[in-house]
């Protein structure tokens, strides 16, 4: 609590800092006219700026180099800066040489401007000499106080990026000791001297400086993307996202703010569109590459990395994505010659490795995540983002408190790193959660949930482990770690880092295991822990080598296998998704994950990435799935693995697999009709899928909508979904008989269906409303057979069975609810009831311990019922305690005044004590 | 009222002593330095004062004032509830149509209210109904205002809304403080309630408010787990076939916070309840706080029939054990008070003393009465 306290007090602390030090107004670079002067008549160097700051950047190349006089030195910089932006940098290096004579020190600021672009263009050595020159010239070596703030920034920057850092350090405190003194004034140099703060780990400093900076010029757009990306740096996406919308709504053509925003959004047009404006910018084609390389487009990827660095040769970035995806395919000779490629110009970066850590964590390979975020840190002790990359990593392999020691150092340097901060906030919460154990799984989860999920939890776990163990022939290390989260936002952070995770439920790591409590969900609980446990399984045969769509598929394949009523049910998407052309081949499964724009883009990948091991398991045999998997995990090209397993080429998989779904929709025969709209659900298919159709029916007026539905049948007989909405209308206007016929004949064409409603959830209120149990019950029976996530039904099976002294019915629905949800007081009671029933006293003592748990209306009677199990179980010391804890509140209470007496009675000495 | 209330901590302590076993009492000397050490915990026991005293003759009278709403669900609703608390009263507590006072705008009342309406819950109505029950009731009795609607406002600003010109917790206030020689409950569960609620504190009165901040504006859900809680006793926590105002208050205030959680929303509403006077609305009294204490004996009925309560036709060695029951079940209350003075072990093992030779007595008393065994 200590460590939340005191991150909460930074971060306000943090964010106060510029309102604390804004110092009104810096001057501007260049001057505006003056007042009532014709734009046009006025000098070039205003407009030029004007022309640069709107994106008109061939113009304002142009009219920048007419400047003359005083003003030839910043019209020239104006030139290059606007050369540069369209990605001319040799015109841009040239203006710049052309003016300067042979001594750098008598333009620092072009010749800066020089360096500058020199380094765009991969020439450090060049840059640095250029600057080395200036600082020389001006006699400032050592004493560098006549050199511009810009100069002694960059010239730092350069420093540090050729692993000179301790020689950058005086530069850099020069730079602010010049902002201590009041000697900065441009907005500009403001930017810098935040730049230079950043790159002396002082983040608060920075962030003011950035602040006052864009205070002092709101179109200062460097200042604003600058900001933006120690905002990016620190996981902070949503103030980085603001800093860069913010640039460009001043320049919707600034490049750097447009590469920033994709970084955050991951939009593939922006960085076309950055392009378009400058074909040669190398961090839009890193970028640019780096999305291509996780959808799996890698050969596009390479195209412009490739590009990039025949423009770059030093580009860091362009070079640890290449150097990262040739380590995660262990192709080390590839690894190590880009390894050289930066030692050549960047010896011992951090960066680079800390680079290499990111894409291995991203990637769900943990172990070598760990090992290069320890290499990053051995190469750079003070580069706190890899300590809160070797945290993060560590505790995904359930190393929690060798990760949380790193955070905290991360976090003590770094306050303003988001990822570390929620991280540790999340351990906060950890500290006051329950350990249980099983003999496979170690278990943290709230105190509520300890008492009343846990009984059911880990029994489910055992099983799990077992009956997939066993079929998989492949025992995971163990403990495997379960979190269990009573908050979405605490789930969210220990997953990812950050609180939005989207629709997400549960979250494998391989070795660990998040999932959010299933008091926050209304789906089936269980079946999540199955799929999620699946995963452990599949990553761990591969060493997390598994692409994702394999081991989604098979998490939600293995679902079914589970239960017979688990997984998932969707006929209709199957049909519909073939009707639409909407299959992908196997190459693009990956992307389609990773490239989602949307749940239902997603949920279609889940849904798919089952079909084709469905297909599998159904063509060729488990084995061949589990020989699958084995593959993934060696390196290998995906086409040798398919011949290798199925010997077929992946086209010929491909094809195969559509002949399967042709095959599956003719098995299917319903028709789709293309108005309707496919089931909506949410946490990837685990809940349930709301017709969507049905329930927009609801808008119309139900004489149309009948005469609709019956002209869809006159055409098409099989069309599913006309014979349910016309169920659901005829219902509605209780005309039960015509209703049950087209219910009927829905459920025949499609007896599967679990979508809500369904035509067994309306024929089971058709007959509760006519007072017919029996058929009531039955059509819940029916619709239990395919839906996994509705307890009040199960209830009521449950219910019914009791009264009728069928106790293996009984115990099935309670499980079915419970499956759903175990908070409710009704079916404890229920399962207290079947106990007391078959004289089952322990499990009746889990019962009425759980009642008492959830009783929040009378928990005297709740202790007193739960000393009587406790009595009934030979426990009568537990019994006592229970029964004077009630007697305490209700003294009078006769029940409970009886029980104490049998308890004294019934205590052996030995339980006494 | 207020002049015969006299504390007699002293008295309390030597008879709450008297009933612990032998075993438990302490030396003389230590006696002495014992009560100084309570006496603040027993100086906010009820037990040492005379409100809610319930003397055999005393009657309790209720007053439902229903004010006008706009919607037909927010009217029907608070219908709905006067009506429920009204046939709850005649039906669980031994209210009869004379002991309640029920005022409703009469536009809202419904097609059937049958003979349960006694007034126009305007200014007029309000202060007639007051100054007729002023006439009937006498001293002991207690006087529950039940208050439904729609409240506003802040501080002294802070009204219930009746029909016509709204009514200031201040008005409010001179209507009840005429009741000076009657024990008075007030249950307002209208939004807005906590400002005009403040103003009704006062020493011996429970005050119920189904919110505690002038920010709570919303309309609660509280009335309707209060007029739950009453329903076929359901808030009767300790058994005692009686429901205290503590009760119903927690019972409500439970179900309420279930119900936002639920929900999935916010708790737009924290129920409090005052009963020392000092207008600070409690929201958990009860054993440790300052509030409760009164509102734990305050009961909405008269004493019910079983082993606990009723004297009638009982022999005289019942009627020994019957009171060595009260002095136990009292005992058992001041221990509780002292929760804190002991040490976990310790506390129990006093508890189990009093409750076993609680329940041992009242085997014995069934064993010889066994028509009061319920």
């Amino acid at each position: 609590m200590t460590n939340l306290l005191t991150r909460s007090m930074l971060l306000t602390l943090a964010l106060m800092l510029p309102l604390l030090l804004s110092t009104g107004a810096a001057l501007a670079q260049f001057d505006d006219p003056a007042p009532g002067l014709d734009p046009a008549s006025a000098s070039p160097l205003y407009r030029g700026e004007e022309l640069l700051q709107t994106g008109s950047y061939a113009a304002a190349a142009e009219i920048f180099q007419q400047a003359d006089g005083l003003d030839r030195n910043p019209g020239v910089i104006g030139a290059s800066r606007a050369l540069a932006a369209m990605g001319n940098l040799q015109e841009a290096m040239r203006v710049c040489e052309n003016l300067i004579d042979d001594e750098h020190a008598d333009f620092p600021l072009v010749s800066t401007q020089l360096a500058e672009v020199k380094r765009m263009a991969g020439e450090s050595a060049e840059a640095l000499a250029i600057l080395e020159s200036v600082i020389d010239g001006l006699g400032a070596r050592g004493t560098p106080e006549r050199a511009p703030v810009r100069t002694l920034v960059q010239y730092a920057g350069l420093l540090q990026f050729v692993g000179r850092k301790p020689e950058s350090y005086v530069l850099l405190r020069e730079a602010v000791d010049r902002y201590d003194n009041g000697l900065v004034f441009s907005s500009q140099d403001v930017a810098m001297v935040a730049l230079a703060s950043w790159m002396l780990d002082r983040f608060h400093d920075a962030n003011s400086l950035f602040q006052e900076a864009t205070r002092a010029d709101p179109r200062n757009l460097e200042a604003h993307v600058l900001w933006g990306d120690l905002f990016l740096e620190k996981y902070n996406e949503g103030e980085a996202e603001r800093s860069y919308a913010d640039a460009l709504e001043i320049n919707g053509r600034y490049t750097p703010a447009l590469v920033g925003m994709a970084k955050i959004t991951g939009d593939e047009r922006a960085l076309q569109r950055a392009l378009a404006i400058n074909p040669n910018s190398v961090p839009a084609m890193e970028i640019l590459g780096r999305i291509l390389q996780r959808s799996g487009r890698e050969e596009e990827a390479a195209g412009h990395f490739s590009r990039a660095l025949n423009l770059n040769p030093e580009a860091l970035g362009v070079l640890s994505a290449l150097a990262s995806e040739a380590a995660m395919e262990e192709r080390m000779t590839d690894y190590a010659l880009h390894a050289a490629q930066v030692e050549a110009f960047s010896p011992n970066n951090p960066i680079f490795l800390a680079d290499v850590a990111e894409h291995f964590g991203g990637n769900y390979r943990f172990t070598e995540a760990v090992e290069y975020a320890r290499a990053s840190i051995e190469a750079d002790p003070q580069y706190w983002r890899g300590y809160t990359l070797l945290g993060s990593n560590l505790i995904r392999l359930g190393e929690e408190a060798e990760g949380r020691a790193n955070l905290e150092i991360g976090f003590e340097n770094d306050p303003f790193n988001v990822l570390s901060s929620n991280l540790l906030t999340v351990f906060d919460t950890l500290e006051e959660y329950a350990t249980l154990e099983s003999e496979h799984f170690l278990v943290h989860m709230s105190p509520r949930d300890a008492r009343i999920l846990w009984p059911y939890m880990e029994v489910m776990l055992e099983e799990a482990w077992d009956r997939l163990v066993a079929k998989w022939d492949f025992e995971p290390e163990y403990p495997v770690l379960i979190e269990v989260f009573e908050n979405t936002q605490d789930f969210a952070v220990r997953s990812v880092g950050l609180p939005d995770i989207g629709p997400l439920v549960g979250i494998c790591f391989g070795k660990v295991i998040t999932l959010i409590s299933p008091d926050t969900l209304s789906a089936n609980w269980q079946e999540i822990a199955w799929h999620e446990f699946s995963h452990v399984i599949t990553l761990q045969m591969t060493r997390n080598r598994i692409p994702r769509w394999l081991s989604e598929g098979i998490s939600v394949w293995e679902e079914r296998e589970g239960r017979p009523y688990w997984g998932r049910r969707q006929g209709l998407d199957l049909v519909r998704a073939a009707q639409n052309n909407q299959y992908l081949p196997i190459s693009e499964l990956n992307a389609a994950f990773s490239g989602a724009r949307s749940n239902a883009d997603l949920g279609f990948a889940y849904f798919q990435s089952y079909l084709v091991v469905d297909y599998i398991e159904e063509t060729y045999g488990f084995e061949k799935l589990r020989e699958l998997v084995v593959q993934y995990g060696l390196i290998k090209e995906d086409s040798e693995r398919f011949r290798k397993v199925f010997d077929v080429s992946m086209n010929q998989f491909d094809a195969g697999f559509r002949n399967w779904i042709d095959r599956r929709v003719a098995e299917i025969n319903v028709h789709v009709h293309q108005e309707d709209l496919p089931d909506e659900g949410e946490g990837h298919g685990h809940g349930i899928r709301e017709n969507s159709s049905a329930i927009l029916s609801e808008l119309y007026n139900n004489a149309s909508l009948k005469q609709y539905m019956r002209t869809r049948l006159e055409q098409n007989p099989r069309d599913f979904m006309a014979h349910l909405q016309l169920g659901i209308v005829l219902f509605k206007e209780e005309s039960f008989f015509e209703a049950r016929a087209a219910l009927e004949a829905a459920h025949k064409l499609l007896p599967s269906y679990s979508g809500y409603p369904s035509p067994a959830l309306v024929m089971s209120q058709i007959y509760e409303r006519e007072g017919n149990r029996e058929e009531q019950h039955r059509w819940l029976e029916i619709l239990l057979e395919n839906l996994q996530h509705d307890d009040q039904s199960a209830l009521i099976l449950a219910e019914a069975a009791l009264e009728r002294t069928d106790f293996e019915r009984a115990e099935y629905y309670i499980d079915r609810a419970l499956q759903v949800d175990p908070y409710e007081s009704d079916v404890h009671a229920l399962r207290a009831r079947l106990a007391d029933e078959t004289g089952n006293s322990p499990l009746a003592v889990t019962e009425y311990e759980i009642l008492l748990e959830l009783e929040v209306s009378d928990p005297v009677e709740a202790r007193t019922s739960l000393a009587e199990a406790y009595m009934r179980n030979d426990q009568p010391a537990a019994a006592k305690q229970q029964v004077l804890e009630a007697l305490e509140t209700a003294p009078s209470y006769l029940r409970a005044q009886q029980v104490l007496l049998q308890s004294l009675e019934g205590s052996p000495a030995s339980e006494e004590n | 009222m207020s002049v015969h209330r006299i504390l007699l901590a002293g008295a309390a302590l030597t008879c709450a002593l008297a009933a612990l076993p032998a075993q438990a009492q302490l030396p003389r000397v230590l006696l002495f330095l014992a009560f100084l050490a309570v006496q603040p915990v027993l100086a906010q026991l009820p037990l040492e004062s005379d409100y809610f005293l319930e003397a055999p003759d005393s009657v309790k009278h209720a007053v439902i004032v229903v004010g006008p709403s706009v919607g037909e669900e927010n009217i029907s609703q608070f219908r709905q509830w006067g009506y429920s608390l009204h046939d709850i009263l005649v039906r669980d507590y031994g209210y009869s149509t004379d002991t309640i006072t029920l005022l409703h705008d009469p536009d809202e009342a419904g097609p059937n209210p049958g003979n349960r309406l006694d007034g126009t819950s305007d200014r007029a109505g309000i202060e007639e109904a007051f100054a007729a029950l002023l006439s009937r009731v006498s001293d002991g009795d207690q006087v529950t205002v039940y208050l439904i609607g729609h409240g506003s406002g802040e501080g002294e600003e802070a009204k219930f809304n009746i029909i016509g010109p709204d009514m200031t917790g201040a008005e409010f206030r001179e209507i009840l403080d005429r009741f000076e020689r009657q024990d008075m409950v007030v249950i307002n569960t209208t939004s807005a309630s906590y400002g005009f609620s403040t103003f009704l504190s006062s020493e011996g009165r429970v005050v119920i408010s189904a919110t505690r901040s002038p920010s709570e504006k919303f309309d609660p859900v509280f009335s309707r787990y209060f007029i739950e809680a009453l329903d076929g006793r359901a808030g009767d926590l300790d058994k005692n076939n009686r429901v205290s105002m503590l009760e119903a208050f927690n019972y409500a205030k439970a179900n309420v916070e279930q119900w936002y959680e639920e929900q999935g929303r916010l708790a737009s509403e924290h129920a409090g309840l005052d009963d020392n006077g000092d207008s600070r609305f409690s929201l958990g009294p009860g054993m440790d706080d300052p509030d409760g204490r009164l509102a734990e004996i305050a009961y909405i009925d008269a004493a019910a029939p079983g082993v606990a309560n009723g004297t009638e036709n009982l022999s005289g060695q019942a009627l020994e054990l019957k009171t060595r029951m009260q002095q136990l079940e009292r005992s058992v209350f001041i221990l509780r008070g002292r929760k804190s003075d002991y040490l976990e072990q310790d506390y129990w093992r006093r508890m189990e003393e009093l409750l076993v030779d609680l329940a041992r007595t009242t085997a014995r008393l069934i064993e010889l009465n066994p028509e009061l065994n319920p």
